[in-house]
């Protein structure tokens, strides 16, 4: 209960700074929908070739687009912002003001997930929402409501499997300015915005076991679609318990190895 | 050895090394949206090819576009506006050099970094994938002037954008939209001849293809004939365009400047 209250107010923060800046909104806007305008049609153009590519057609290929996007909007609604300001450039480890929120009474490792929202993100969280809607109706096949559940729970482990690698990237600022490492992964999630089975095999074992991000938006999409069995579903959230567990225990460690900066 | 314009380079070559690891996710990151196309539409073409493609021929384009992208793409348009802004934009006019060396310097210091970071990868790429390429003399020597061409016109086309900051500040906003733009219609989604119609017909228009995917056609045989002349006529225009705009929005623009003191 507490844990809500203090979200609730550190939302109630950020939305209090970011109005200050209305143009801002404007211009998350034009972005946003440029960002979702040019995928779509981008996928249409390779469909505008193909009726389909591995069994995946243009509105199922779509499904995938609206989980990458909805993916994309969760992580920088609260995931980003939080970490950003932990070991971003200029980041609490580098400047040292870490300090300040290792003595809050409250544990590091939620202060520092929940602690900034970047409210417009909403937009982009609208517009995921959006195109996933749009491209279920163009799949002219009936959604079921238990399909639905598995879906939204299959994004709460995709999204469990991205906070997790990025919270493990982030805990290695602590040993060396590993910034990088996330700008390397950032380059690898674009992979996510089609489905895995459109890439060759090694690439799709890589994206599946190794970095992986192809299961972030494919297995939500494979729920919509129909094709997901029992074993993904159990893989999916095997997955994401472990994957957040680990991240956590070398947050703690790194939380451990931390010593301030000089004055 | 006395050119300023040298100098300057040699300058910003030794400032953004020191930065190379960072430069070389940057090229990482530019070459990550035509690579998932390239394996995209490797993997639509499948054995048999799709409309008049294999898949060796999109991996050779998708390669050469790669590198074309890289040598094109103006990064210094992005900080303009913070120049203009901030009150940057002092240092530069105090210098006896137009300030257009500024940036001018600055991009192909950076681009020869970039370089050592594509060329290795591109070749890598290039034996594994195993690319199919039919290049000619013409084809090769017509590919030199349409890349400096374009390389110029994606220059100046971003630099008269980002020269609207002297006037709006979040004019920034409008490299997004250009970006978008040579994404889709700059033969990085597909090749032109793969777009729908009313998408072709507006690459052919547009300034953007003659940005990036016309040299890559040129070179790999997709834009023959008469099609080659009318593209260099086409982006002789939009250069000359591009040319002009910058030139009175500069004029006017710096007239209006006034640095913030400090």
């Amino acid at each position: 209960m507490r844990f809500f209250r203090l979200i609730s107010q550190f939302i109630k923060v950020s939305f209090e700074e970011e109005s200050a800046y209305r143009v801002n909104f404007a211009i998350s806007l034009l972005t946003s929908l440029l960002t979702v305008g040019s995928a779509a049609l981008s996928i249409s153009v390779v469909f505008g070739q193909v009726d389909h590519v591995q069994g995946w057609t243009y509105a199922s290929t779509l499904v995938v687009l609206g989980v990458y996007l909805i993916m994309n909007a969760l992580r920088s609604l609260f995931i980003n912002p939080g970490l950003e300001s932990l070991a971003g450039m200029d980041g609490e480890v580098w400047t040292g003001k870490f300090d300040f929120s290792l003595l809050r009474p409250v544990d590091t490792q939620f202060m520092v997930t929940f602690r900034k929202w970047r409210l417009f993100s909403l937009i982009d969280l609208f517009f995921g929402v959006l195109v996933t809607g749009i491209a279920i109706y163009r799949m002219e096949a009936s959604v079921s409501i238990g399909q639905i559940l598995l879906f939204c729970l299959m994004i709460c482990s995709g999204l469990a499997i991205l906070y997790a690698i990025l919270l493990f990237f982030s805990s290695l600022v602590f040993w060396s300015p590993a910034v990088m490492f996330t700008w390397v992964f950032n380059g690898i999630l674009q992979l996510a915005r089609y489905p895995l089975s459109m890439y060759p095999g090694w690439l799709r074992f890589i994206l599946t076991w190794i970095v992986p991000v192809g299961i972030i938006t494919t297995f939500p999409a494979q729920a919509l679609t129909g094709e997901l069995t029992v074993k993904v579903v159990i893989l999916g959230i095997g997955l994401a318990v472990s994957l957040v567990i680990l991240a956590s225990c070398l947050f703690r460690r790194a939380l451990r190895h931390y010593s301030s900066a000089s004055s | 050895m006395k050119n300023p314009g040298w100098a300057l380079m040699r300058g910003f070559w030794l400032s953004w090394l020191q930065y190379r690891s960072f430069l070389f996710i940057l090229a990482f990151g530019w070459m990550i949206p035509p690579l998932i196309y390239m394996l995209v539409w490797m993997m639509v073409a499948g054995s048999q090819g799709i409309a008049g493609f294999s898949q060796g021929e999109f991996v050779a384009y998708y390669l050469v576009l790669i590198l074309v992208n890289q040598i094109t793409y103006a990064q210094t348009n992005w900080t303009v506006g913070d120049m203009i802004r901030v009150g940057e934009m002092n240092r530069i006019l105090m210098r006896p050099i137009a300030p257009v060396y500024d940036p001018l310097a600055s991009e192909i210091a950076c681009k020869i970094i970039y370089l050592f970071f594509d060329v290795p990868l591109v070749i890598v790429l290039a034996l594994i994938l195993k690319p199919q390429f039919h290049i000619d003399f013409t084809e090769a020597a017509l590919f030199i002037p349409a890349l400096l061409a374009a390389w110029a016109l994606r220059f100046l086309w971003g630099y008269w954008l980002a020269l609207l900051a002297f006037w709006a500040t979040k004019a920034d906003a409008l490299l997004v939209l250009q970006d978008t733009l040579v994404f889709l219609l700059g033969g990085q989604v597909a090749p032109v001849l793969l777009l729908p119609d009313w998408m072709g017909r507006l690459a052919t228009a547009l300034p953007f293809r003659y940005m990036v995917a016309f040299p890559v056609e040129i070179l790999t045989g997709q834009v023959t004939g008469t099609a080659v002349l009318h593209g260099f006529l086409i982006q002789a225009g939009w250069l000359a365009l591009a040319y002009i705009l910058t030139m009175i929005l500069w004029k006017n623009g710096v007239r209006r400047y006034g640095a913030v003191g400090g």
